[in-house]
Formats: C-alpha cells, structure tokens, sequence
C-alpha cells in the first residue's frame, strides 16, 4: 500500500506550506506534492481604482520586495498612459533598485545562505542562523554587514523618499529627482558598499570553495534540474534587474526565445493543478508537459543563477570577473547547479554596487527633469523587472477615464514554482529510499532547496515563518512510525 | 517586565497589511491608539509596519521598550481574542517573521551581540488578535473582527497605557 509523509511546516498558523511524499510498495519515493493556499483577490481589488493608485497599493501585497512590485507596476502603469518616460527617471529608478538589490542580498546571503556554508549543512539547527554565523567568522563581519545593508538601504530612501510602500513612481516618471546634497550624502556609502560586495565574494572563496565538500555539494549533490533558464537582459544580453527583454535558455545555452514586455502574453503561460492554489508557468510555445526535465522540457527557472546563465557577460568589469570565476569552477556556463545561486547573489551585488558607481558619476543624475507628464491614455500596459528572486510580471489594463479593468501579476517565486516541486522530489528520492529510512537531515535538506530560489509567498501565496518550521511524519498502514519535526 | 528609566524611548508597532482583510487589525489599534492616547513625551509611533527581520531590527533600534499589535490565527482560535506574550514566542504572530530575511527573535538577539542598544526580550511586549481572515484582499474587515474592535479597543489600549506609563 501507498504510505504518505506529511512535512506540515506551521501547525498553528494560518496560510502554511505542506510537502506530502508518497511513497511506493518497496519504500521509493513515488511523488511529492509542495502545496501553498495562494492570497486571493488582489486582481479583483484593483479593479474599479484609479490605474495610477497601483503603483502604491502594490507595495502592499508584500513586505519583502515591496519595491520590485512598485517598479514593475510603475512600468505598466507608464504603458496604460502611453509609455512616455522621463530619460532621468529610468536612470533614477535604476539607481534606486540597485540599492534595493544589495540590501536584499545581503540580508539573504548572510542570514539564510551563509548558515548552510559556514556552519555546514548538518550543523545543529539551533545554531543554524546569522548568530551562528557571526559566532563563527567573528563579530566584526556581523557588524559590517549590519552596517552595509543599512547603508544601501538608507540610499533607496534617499533616492525614493521611503523604504517602504513607496510611493515614489509616477506615470512618466518619479515625484522627487536626486539633489545634488543627497547625492553627496550616500556618495561615500557606495565605495564602501563596493568593498563590502569584494569582501563577500572573497568570504565565498574562503569559505566554500575552499571545503571541497561544499563543492561537492554545489556541483554534484541532488540540487540540479534540466530545466531551462529566463532573465531580463539589456541590448549586449547583460543581466537588467530594472528593463530589458526577457531571455529565456535552456540548459544547454541556446536561446529558447527573447521577448518585450508587452509580448509576454504570448509566451508565458500558466499551468493549474488541482492540489494547489499556486500556478505554474511554463513556455507557451511548447505546450505544458508535466513535471519534466529534458532539453524539451517547457519549465524554466527565474533566479539570480537563472539570470547569470541566460546573460552572454555581465554589464560590469568587476561583475564580469565573479560571473567568469563561478561558471569556470562549476564547469562552464550555463550550470544546473541550483545551490549557486547563492554564488549568482554576490555576484549581481558587484554590478549592482558598480551600476551605483556610475551612476554618481552621470552629471545628469541630479537633474530637474524627471518626470513627462502623461498626455493620454492608451489603456494596456505590462511592467517586467527582475524581483530578487524571479522575474516579476504586472500587466494591466484601464478604462477611456485610467479606472483599472483588470490586472495579472506572474511574480517572481511563481515562476519557480514547478522547479521548486520537482527538486523537493529529488531530495527526498535521494534521502527516502528502500531500507533507507529518513532522519532528522531531510528538513534541512529540504530547506536548502528551496533557499536557493529564496522563495517568497507573501505575494505568490501567503507568508511562511521565518525559521521555516517543518513537521516530517511518516505513516505507514495508519500508524506514525517517524515523527521529526522543528520550530513548531 | 525590567524596570526602565522613565526618560527610556518607547516605540508602538502596529504590524499588518491594511488591504488583507484583518491582517489591518494592528494597524487600526496603533492608528486609533496615537490619535487619541498617543501625545506622550518618549513615545514614537509607527502604525503601519509590514517588515520583518533585519529591516525590523533598524526599526527598534535605540528603543529600551517595545510594544507590537499584530494579528494571530490559531487553530480553532476565535476571532476577536487577544493574547499577550513577549520575545520568546515571536513567532505565533504572522507578521513578525519573514522567510526571505532571519525571523525578529534572531535579529534582535544579532543585534544585541554587535552592541545595539535593542529591547530586552521581556521588554517587547506583543498584543495579538485573533483573526479570521488574512488570504483576501480587502479593505475591510470580516464582520467578527468588526464587531469586536470596540472591546479591542477599550481592553488592549487599558493595557498599552500602563505599559507606557510603568
């Protein structure tokens, strides 16, 4: 008979992720489900309210990158009214995301990464977090990426005037330009934060690279997918976190397509299934296929290795070296090595800090000509930004009066829905098998798959606690004969 | 609770999503609470607060006491109940932690080792309410919750105020 695992990850809070394994007659594992209840209504919400309120109501779908929702809405929302933007306020909201990426980053890598690493995947899970880390490399790290994450962030609220459910973009532009004073203020923070992207890579050298088990793991463990890749590009297929044209390619390196942001429609579809509320994207051209890999697959991966795999080189020099450096130790470009995404971050850090760099050296950027004052409504418009961890689709459209008629969202952990589900049955296909029964490793190994695609529900569904507490039971004939559980 | 100084810096949160549906309860306490009890020498507000983690630790920080409004949905809870706990149990609430980030129990613990001047854990004062509904959007809350704000009101601001006044 079938015997079920249960992982129920929060048993006393609303809107929890659960992982069901399945097993077969001889103890295999036979199929997982990773289910997620999915945030309803925020498309109806939207409807009937002014198309330029979007931009500031989107902010609140979600606490974690407010700010991606805001620039991708602020770009569909530039379509409904005709597309016209100020030339400053691209450069300006470019500025500002950057910095929006380097604190993101860090907070991911040093939080959540850096444990898995520094104090080893079997580390004892109540030392496996940021104290352990900072106990470990010494307290002087734990205040400089205090200190840098703080810093960017205190740029994006210079820049846009908040940190938080901004309010910042306009159709045709932003509310406020960047004063020549304000520009001196953070001017200093940026070389600082430079070193400080330096600094994080060389700890990745000394720390991960060094330990050929960590290698190891990268390269070779359950955490690969032949499953292609998408980012947005710029015009040399550099990685653009703020505009471009979506490149998706597979695994091999050939470009699958490559499409602006209005033509997403056409190549993006989304597969339901009946076990869960959240979507899975696929390539539309070639039809939903399942759950699988293979050079013909229609399942993609959107995340900062995604992104790094479908560029030709990064938009950078610094940048362009750490990109040079990972795909040669992981043995050319594209890879499947899912764990380096944890790589991919530090790596975009770089550019980020350097787009910073040359940015406080433009002389227009503290101009006064910011914003192009909508003149008409056209009706339609689709925004793309690369969210930290995918890429983030909002298309609307409005009415002769710019009143909203409907809205869809693809955000970023959506996209990476399908790969998620399927590298969870990898993992534990490699830990559940015949005579093999699971221990207490399985969570975290489970948790290390889905930290590489810094997964984020409180858009794509609801928000999950932040120690990711997981409940693992094995039934077999009705009886609960394996029971592990933490944080719950 | 520690004995503070009477000159400490206290910080009120009202944790939430103010479209998801009672996900704004905390909003609401902490908007309602500042404008009719919120003039008090020592005390900052901040209503509306979605963050978690480290973007929560630079929020605290050089606070001595702190006192969230946040929601909770328990198993069978009943919506309109409230609780009160400290920083050891965090994580009941549902906008105090934050998967992408480390939870707010974590950051204020890093935050003590690198020498910030963060409250204690007895003194982060939590006041949760149970909620019915926070998966739709919505700019209203469900009937239940409605009909209990006003005893929310009268009862959890009782105790706010001798927080604020100890």
């Amino acid at each position: 008979m079938t015997r079920k695992i249960s992982i129920d990850p929060i048993t006393r809070l609303e809107g929890h992720g659960k992982i069901e394994i399945f097993l077969d007659d001889s103890g295999a594992v036979e199929d997982t489900f990773f289910q997620i209840p999915e945030l309803r209504g925020f498309e109806r919400f939207v409807v009937g309210r002014p198309i330029e309120e979007l931009p500031r109501i989107v902010t609140r779908i979600c606490g974690v990158c407010p700010a991606s929702h805001h620039m991708a809405s602020a770009k569909a929302v530039d379509g409904c009214f005709g597309g016209e933007v100020a030339p400053l306020a691209h450069k300006l909201r470019d500025m500002y995301y950057h910095a929006h990426y380097i604190h993101s980053h860090i907070a991911h890598f040093y939080a959540l990464a850096a444990p898995d690493f520094v104090l080893g995947p079997d580390a004892d899970p109540a030392t496996r977090n940021v104290l352990g880390v900072v106990h470990k490399v010494g307290l002087e790290i734990g205040g400089a990426v205090i200190k840098s994450r703080g810093q960017a962030q205190e740029i994006q609220r210079i820049i846009g005037g908040r940190n938080t459910q901004d309010i910042w973009c306009l159709p045709g532009g932003v509310a406020k330009g960047l004063k020549p004073e304000e520009l001196a203020e953070f001017r200093p923070w940026v070389d600082e934060l430079y070193d400080f992207t330096q600094f994080s890579l060389q700890l990745f050298r000394d720390v991960v690279l060094a330990n050929e088990t960590y290698v190891d793991i990268i390269v070779n463990g359950p955490y690969t997918l032949d499953v292609h890749n998408m980012g947005l590009v710029d015009d040399n297929n550099a990685p653009n976190f703020y505009d471009g044209k979506v490149r998706v390619v597979d695994f091999e390196g050939n470009e699958i397509c490559k499409y602006a942001a209005n033509d997403y429609a056409d190549n993006i579809a989304e597969h339901v299934e009946d076990w869960t509320y959240l979507k899975f994207p696929y390539l539309k051209q070639r039809g939903w296929k399942g759950f699988h890999e293979g050079i013909d697959s229609s399942l993609y991966c959107a995340s900062p290795l995604s992104r790094l795999n479908v560029a030709d080189r990064m938009a950078t020099p610094k940048a362009q070296e750490g990109y040079d450096e990972m795909f040669k130790t992981l043995g050319g470009h594209p890879t499947k090595a899912l764990l380096a995404n944890h790589w991919a971050r530090l790596v975009e850090m770089v550019q980020n800090a350097e787009m910073l760099k040359q940015y406080c050296e433009d002389p227009e950027i503290t101009g006064d000509n910011f914003r192009v004052i909508p003149q008409r409504v056209t009706g339609e418009g689709v925004g793309i930004v690369e969210a930290m961890r995918g890429t983030l689709t909002h298309h609307y459209t409005c009415d002769a009066n710019a009143i909203c008629t409907s809205a869809n969202l693809i955000v970023g952990t959506t996209n990476n829905n399908a790969p998620i589900h399927m590298v969870t049955k990898k993992i534990a296909s490699a830990l559940i098998q015949p005579g093999k029964d699971p221990d207490q490793g399985i969570l975290n190994m489970i948790e290390m798959g889905f930290r590489a695609f810094d997964p984020c529900y409180s858009c794509a569904t609801h928000s999950l606690p932040g120690q990711m507490p997981l409940e693992v039971r094995v039934h077999r004939s009705g009886q609960i004969t394996h029971h592990f559980k933490r944080g719950c | 609770m520690t004995d503070i100084t009477d000159t400490a810096k206290k910080l009120l949160i009202g944790m939430g999503n103010p479209i998801l549906s009672d996900d704004a309860i905390g909003i609401r306490l902490a908007t309602e609470f500042k404008e009719r009890l919120g003039e008090r020498p020592g005390l900052d507000i901040v209503e509306e607060c979605c963050v978690g983690g480290l973007n929560l630790l630079d929020l605290v920080t050089g606070y001595e006491r702190l006192i969230v409004v946040d929601s909770i949905k328990t198993i069978n809870g009943v919506p309109g109940t409230w609780y009160r706990f400290d920083a050891s149990s965090l994580r009941e609430t549902m906008n105090l932690n934050n998967v992408h980030d480390t939870n707010f129990a974590t950051a204020l613990e890093f935050g003590r080792h690198l020498g910030m001047v963060v409250p204690t854990d007895t003194e982060n004062h939590i006041f949760a309410v149970e909620i019915e509904d926070n998966i739709n959007f919505s700019d209203q809350m469900t009937p239940a919750l409605e009909a209990a704000y006003p005893d929310l009101v009268k009862e959890i601001f009782v105790e706010i105020e001798r927080l604020l006044d100890s």
